[in-house]
């Protein structure tokens, strides 16, 4: 039974998968937050969604959102998950979503490239280097 | 013949002068009302920041009378946390990129000040690691720190929200917490009045540098 699920899961990650294109990372220093940008692009004709991404370089790893406030004040919230409609780009930007790097194991040099693993609710895993650089 | 050419002549020099009566006095009231907006009367606000003076202390740990040390030049001014992650950033980044044009155009009578209200977290050191991962030029750029109530009392002069969420503890023992802030940036005049208020992350950054040229010297 766990071969067959097993094989299953493979089977279900093996297809086309959400593309994560643009990843950049913005500068910080070693026990501070940043964060990752990048745009999700579902080329593929099956909806999907993002629910976790890990990485090695931070304490935690979380998917936020920037939002505005009423009162014109910007905050931010944690997201579950983000859904990825087939054929779609969901962009992570700078004053929108974006995954939040909280307590940087060490400090993130221009030019440098940091490896993350994203995972999808249909397409499984996915992993990626993002560059960091300025805005 | 002769008189025909008085006349003309005569008639040349009334109608240079009606034209400097008619013309030239409008031409002159519009070149003077041009000049009066170039001294910034056309700016949407002119209040008083009314802060009082304070000493607060820059990214070298070097204490900076506040806002007197800017007394005489015009002021760029706005409140960030180093935890924050995306709007502080791009309000920085925003403040760099004015820096940057307004040195090509060689106006030099501009300063940039970047206040927390964060202070607990962000002491000197942290902010002067903030500006140096950004190349920030400290010739006329300075973060600020201070005392808490001090800085308290700044935020509630210049009408700055800055509410602290909850506190959450990693694993490794490191307290997170985020702010839900105001988003802004203030311009500030030599005299010390607040002449426009612009979102800090997401601005039009020529608006800001046309505010500034109308300001003038």
């Amino acid at each position: 039974m766990m071969l067959f699920l097993s094989l299953l899961a493979m089977l279900n990650s093996s297809g086309p998968k959400v593309k994560i294109e643009n990843a950049w990372v913005r500068p910080a220093n070693k026990g501070m937050n940043s964060a990752l940008y990048f745009n999700l692009n579902n080329v593929t004709s099956k909806a999907d969604a993002l629910y976790k991404v890990t990485s090695k370089i931070a304490e935690l790893v979380q998917i936020h959102s920037t939002v505005k406030n009423d009162d014109g004040t910007m905050g931010m919230k944690e997201i579950r998950q983000i859904a990825v409609p087939a054929n779609s780009i969901i962009k992570f930007e700078p004053g929108g979503y974006h995954i939040m790097l909280i307590n940087l194991k060490r400090k993130l040099k221009t030019n440098s490239k940091i490896e993350f693993t994203f995972y999808f609710k249909t397409g499984g895993k996915v992993k990626i280097k993002a560059v960091v650089k300025k805005e | 013949m002769l008189k025909i050419k008085l006349f003309i002549n005569n008639f040349a020099l009334n109608s240079k002068r009606i034209n400097c009566k008619v013309f030239y006095f409008p031409a002159l009231l519009i070149i003077i009302l041009l000049n009066l907006n170039g001294c910034g009367k056309d700016l949407p606000e002119n209040r008083p920041a009314g802060i009082e003076s304070v000493n607060l202390l820059n990214q070298d740990s070097t204490v900076v009378k506040f806002p007197d040390a800017f007394k005489g030049n015009i002021l760029l001014l706005t409140f960030i946390y180093t935890n924050c992650p995306d709007i502080c950033p791009m309000t920085t980044h925003n403040m760099q990129l004015i820096q940057e044009q307004l040195k090509k155009v060689d106006i030099t009578n501009v300063r940039f000040a970047e206040l927390s209200f964060d202070p607990l977290r962000d002491t000197p050191y942290i902010l002067k690691e903030f500006g140096d991962i950004r190349n920030i030029d400290y010739h006329n750029f300075t973060f600020l720190t201070g005392d808490a109530q001090v800085i308290k009392r700044i935020l509630n002069k210049m009408n700055i929200l800055a509410i602290p969420g909850d506190t959450s503890k990693t694993e490794s023992g490191k307290i997170v917490y985020f702010y839900t802030h105001t988003d802004r940036i203030t311009l500030i005049d030599k005299g010390g009045n607040i002449r426009n208020e612009y979102r800090g992350s997401k601005t039009d950054i020529q608006q800001i540098i046309n505010d500034i040229k109308t300001l003038g010297d």
